[in-house]
């Protein structure tokens, strides 16, 4: 039998799509590459993907698990023609205990929040995506958000997991009780962008609601100002719950969208919310207004109630979709820098769009460093996609010169596969590759994606030794 | 021969026999990286077994390591780099946890690492896993690895993570190396995230810790003992107030933590939050002293007399999921340190040939011998 006749045995025809139209839907993620797909399953039990694993195994097809097809990175996109494991079916929530759930990974992230509102509980890590990405992304990716500031991203909200492994077993790691004896290979998984497995059920750990929150909106003349902000609220001896910073051509974007009365002349407007006890949010947040005021902040205004509040988060949070609006096409990166180092950074990425003559918007986790610069363009102009690459490229060389890194939330993925080299030594590579080796030794998961080719090449026994001689 | 070739590589690196440890020709302490790969290449060319040490503090957890040789972290003993604005600082395995949070104190931040550390090292701590009370607030220890360099089993000085706060380049070594008890190689240097120091700090007790904890608003640990249940506030003195007022208390200032339990032995038992509460009914008909995290899932109680009792105690451990480790014991204890090994144990063979294929570093420490 064919790979598809097989897998369409044990998954039925209609949970099997190999027509290249339908499989027009799969090649992509919501970054800019496209990849090949042999056949996308849609299983809805472990049980399914195990045997849909061990199916593609026996045909030698790789297999890319998948969620929402939200990454930016690549990710989900295969390198080869691959068998398409989308687990957007497997969305169960199995309420446990007080403070934690099992769900399936197809849950959507902002579904498990709404799931737990009346339990005065939510799931923290809320990348912007969060409306339409799911639970198994965000663990593949080690995903963040703007809340994750003071939370912690994704791995520090999941406690254990249910996995199929590249040879069609199932393992359990992690789990409800703290520090589980043997190596904590739960938090390895996190962030492997489906490469050691398929995580087929999650063990997440749930967050109480504050009984108090404060959100501020800080207009800024610079943004210098505003990254000045951030740094004094830090020093202050403040971690806020989020601290977000938007540029002016983003805020003239995403008033087009939202109409929320953003202050589309500001040169740079800061979103910062403090959570916990009514008496400590009145004192952060009478701290950062000071903080601002004495950075030159020509407006402090405080969401009245719930409703103003709501309305920042879904500018904030709509401001991808607000830039698609404006351009036909757009890049969004990921990069991440020591907080202190803002200003000269956000200076040099601003030179690079004017070198390339680009347009740049920027929307960014400021509290804690991670850069989101984004470049609205028209792909069909002759020669805009090369201009596009290449001041991305020189934006990641710029954050890691800065003592940065290449992804803070979005993850390596295909995008930055190739830039590892720019702060990992061939050595490091090495062990990686070899990590990654003991999960998957022949290659099967997600192949191509996070380290570059070359990686386990390296020898060090053998440099080592010839350094050693004489 | 053998021993001609260790003396040409480790020269100047010999130190004094460590007392406590078990006896070893050869007690090595590297003062960089590389020399501590150069000595587990060594090891693992002529497959002998290196012990790690660090103050020897956390040495009874993990299955009985049989060394040829010890390799201690005494020499690797820097506060690196520390920037306080980003709230970062890297040090080296052997300094003293007393003296980083005594540094980070002076201007008003911590590592958040065990509040009554003794004797124990950062590297220590962090290889054996172990978290402080105030987990309940921070989370553990492991969600503050940012940036690991270790020297591992076969030779190598490998670097994973990075020096941000916010970072999903790459593997992450940080946080597999946190409570990998020495079995990968040993953490030359390690990056971590620090906290603010809150303003004030206050105690309130309680009767009733469970309550207690539902009634406050995230504090800092919620500790039951033989005879006392304390709830540690922190925070503003208006949040301090508030926070007392809900859970019905008067506070008194400051943050006493409890103090080590006494006696030769002592367990840990680790289970789902929610179990607390059982699991201390259970030891608390004992007689011996305990201290209990409400809200984390760890019970600590002194297990000198009770070798039966603790097999009781580890089959209930285990049949919700978590364990019953030995902190602590004599040499001649006959506890078994870890209990069942967890159901990963071939993949968690794999990983540690991954870095550790001949077995050079803490040889079968880990569950199932590994």
């Amino acid at each position: 039998m064919s790979l598809v006749e097989e897998l369409k045995a044990i998954l039925g025809s209609d949970r099997v799509h190999s027509h290249p139209l339908e499989l027009l839907v799969y090649n992509k993620d919501a970054g800019v590459t496209t990849g090949a797909v042999a056949a996308a399953v849609l299983p809805e039990t472990t049980q399914e993907v195990a045997a849909c694993v061990r199916t593609a195994r026996r045909h030698g097809v790789p297999v890319v698990a998948r969620g929402a097809g939200t990454g930016l990175a690549g990710g989900a996109v295969p390198t080869e023609p691959a068998l398409l494991v989308v687990l957007t079916r497997m969305n169960q929530v199995w309420d446990l205990d007080g403070t934690t759930a099992w769900i399936g990974p197809g849950v959507l992230n902002l579904d498990l929040s709404r799931h737990t509102a009346d339990k005065g509980l939510h799931y923290a890590p809320d990348p912007s995506s969060q409306a339409a990405c799911t639970i198994g992304g965000n663990v593949a990716t080690n995903a963040g958000g703007p809340h994750c500031l003071a939370e912690g991203t994704t791995v520090a909200h999941i406690l254990g997991m249910e996995m199929v492994t590249a040879d069609g077993d199932v393992v359990h790691l992690g789990g409800q009780s703290p520090d589980p004896i043997g190596l904590d290979l739960r938090g390895v998984v996190v962030g492997s962008e489906g490469t050691l497995g398929i995580v087929t059920k999650v063990l997440v750990k749930l967050t109480e609601n504050p009984p108090a929150v404060r959100t501020l909106l800080l207009t800024f003349e610079t943004i210098r100002d505003a990254a000045a902000t951030v740094s004094a609220t830090i020093a202050s001896g403040i971690v806020p719950a989020a601290l977000e910073m938007m540029d002016q051509p983003m805020v003239i974007a995403v008033e087009a969208f939202t109409r929320g009365g953003l202050p589309v002349d500001a040169a740079a407007v800061l979103i910062a919310e403090v959570v916990g006890l009514d008496a400590g949010v009145a004192a952060e947040a009478a701290t950062i207004e000071r903080i601002a005021v004495e950075q030159g902040a020509t407006s402090v205004k405080v969401a009245a109630d719930e409703e103003e509040r709501a309305l920042l988060w879904k500018a904030r949070k709509n401001a991808f979709g607000a830039v698609a609006q404006a351009a036909p096409d757009y890049y969004l990166h990921d990069t991440v820098v020591p907080r202190t180092r803002l200003v000269e950074v956000m200076a040099k990425i601003y030179e690079i769009g004017d070198t390339h003559g680009i347009k740049m918007l920027n929307v960014f986790h400021a509290g804690d460093g991670n850069l989101h610069p984004l470049v609205a363009y028209d792909a069909r102009e002759p020669g805009m996609a090369e201009k596009v690459r290449a001041a991305a490229e020189e934006m990641v060389r710029i954050s890691v010169a800065a003592g940065g890194s290449l992804t803070g939330e979005h993850g390596v993925g295909l995008e930055k596969r190739d830039l590892m080299t720019l702060v990992f030594d061939p050595v490091d590579l090495d062990a990686q590759a070899r990590l990654r080796e003991a999960f998957d030794p022949d290659g099967v998961l997600n192949p191509g994606k996070i380290l570059p080719r070359g990686s386990r090449c390296y020898d060090y026994g053998m440099a080592v030794l010839s350094e050693g001689e004489e | 021969m053998l021993k001609q070739e260790l003396a040409r590589l480790a020269k100047g690196l010999f130190a004094e026999p460590i007392p406590g440890a078990p006896p070893v020709e050869h007690t090595i302490a590297p003062t960089l990286a590389e020399e501590a790969a150069a000595v587990f290449r060594f090891a693992s060319e002529y497959g002998l077994r290196v012990l790690l040490w660090g103050s020897g503090a956390h040495q009874a957890m993990g299955n009985l390591v049989t060394p040829d040789l010890i390799m201690t972290t005494a020499a690797l003993d820097q506060v690196v780099d520390w920037q306080p604005e980003d709230l970062t600082v890297v040090v080296q395995p052997g300094v003293l946890i007393v003296d980083l949070e005594a540094k980070l104190e002076q201007q008003g931040q911590t590592a958040i690492l065990p509040e009554s550390p003794g004797v124990s090292t950062v590297g220590g701590t962090i290889a054996a896993g172990l978290s402080g009370w105030r987990r309940l607030r921070y989370g553990p220890t492991r969600d503050r690895m940012l940036e690991v360099r270790l020297a591992t089993g076969d030779g190598r000085v490998v670097r994973g993570g990075g020096r941000l706060v916010k970072n999903v380049t790459g593997y992450d070594l940080p946080r597999l190396v946190t409570g990998s008890f020495g079995s990968l190689g040993l953490i030359s240097e390690v990056c971590l995230k620090l906290w603010p120091l809150t303003t004030e700090r206050a105690m309130v007790h309680v009767d009733d810790p469970a309550a207690a904890l539902a009634a406050s608003y995230r504090p800092d640990a919620v500790i039951e003992s033989n005879d006392l249940a304390t709830v540690y506030l922190a925070g503003s003195a208006e949040e301090i107030a508030a926070q007392a007022s809900a859970i019905g208390g008067e506070p008194s200032a400051g943050h006493h933590w409890p103090d080590p339990l006494p006696g030769r032995t002592e367990a840990v038992i680790r289970v789902p939050a929610s179990a607390v509460s059982a699991i201390v009914a259970m030891i608390r008909p004992l007689g011996v002293a305990f201290q209990a995290a409400h809200g984390v899932g760890e019970i600590r109680f002194v297990a000198d007399g009770i070798v039966d009792e603790i097999g009781a105690l580890r089959k209930t451990a285990e049949s919700l999921g978590g364990a019953l480790v030995v902190a602590r014991a004599p040499d001649d204890s006959t506890i078994e340190r870890w209990g069942s090994p967890p159901g990963s144990i071939e993949l968690q063979r794999r990983v540690k040939a991954a870095f550790d294929p001949r077995g050079a570093a803490n040889a079968g420490i880990l569950p199932g011998g590994i």
